[in-house]
């Protein structure tokens, strides 16, 4: 049984390896990785936010945690995906909608350099607030 | 010339919906993300701070707004991305249900939680 529905999951697996692939696959991929991210990160995030039914003591000692260099740190990785997946998505969706279908290639150059200042400058925001 | 991004599937069904809550979440997800952790001092709320940015009528319902987005685009998200093991119809059905199930329960959480810190 098990070997029957191997070669589905290996089907449906094909998009993640970007091996000697074009940068469409690659693009499709990074938006999918980043994707699966942000919903664990959103059911993580629902998870924390529970701390908030045990009142003040503990919501507030998790603040000052949260506020320690390497917690901020995995807001920047947050803010990344976020940017990534948001920017990567305006490309997908204005093809979607035969808009800069020809461009795609440098649309997605240039929705990338977006995200990497954008990323940049909150991080300065984040570590120097 | 070839189109090096030929390779990447064309829309489904769900896809518009897709894009609706995408581009609200561009907007949504962006004032959550200014408002609770750029504006709060110290990059996030304390308990007393949450309360009373919960009880502002405007931001509740953005924040609710959010969720219910959030939740969508997720499911809807997840949803694409298991479609590519080649599900039967019935499976396929299933799928969304269950789905369906989990964005409900997801916002239904958040809603309770939210309740519950307000009050």
């Amino acid at each position: 049984m098990a070997n029957l529905e191997y070669p589905k999951v290996r089907r449906a697996g094909r998009w993640f390896d970007v091996r000697r692939r074009k940068l469409g696959m690659w693009a499709y991929a990074l938006n999918r990785i980043t994707g699966i991210g942000l919903v664990v990160y959103l059911y993580l995030h629902l998870a924390v936010l529970s701390l908030l039914l045990r009142g003040p003591r503990s919501w507030d000692s998790f603040v000052s945690l949260a506020r320690a260099p390497y917690f901020l740190a995995l807001d920047v990785i947050l803010l990344a995906g976020i940017l990534i997946h948001g920017l990567n998505g305006l490309r997908v969706t204005l093809t979607g909608f035969d808009v800069g279908v020809k461009a795609q290639k440098a649309l997605f150059g240039v929705l990338m350099l977006v995200a990497v200042v954008a990323l940049g400058a909150a991080a300065l925001m984040i570590f120097g607030g | 010339m070839e189109n090096p991004f030929a390779q990447e599937p064309r829309a489904s069904s769900s896809w518009l919906w897709q894009v609706i809550t995408g581009v609200g979440l561009v907007l949504l997800l962006g004032l959550h993300f200014i408002a609770n952790h750029f504006i709060a001092k110290g990059g996030l709320r304390d308990f007393a701070d949450v309360v009373a940015y919960l009880r502002s009528p405007i931001i509740l319902v953005l924040e609710v707004l959010f969720l219910v987005v959030v939740a969508t685009h997720a499911m809807l998200g997840m949803r694409a991305l298991l479609l590519d093991f080649g599900l039967s119809e019935r499976a396929e059905r299933r799928l969304s249900q269950a789905l369906t199930a989990v964005g409900v329960l997801t916002v239904g959480y958040g809603l309770w939680l939210t309740w519950v810190i307000i009050h």
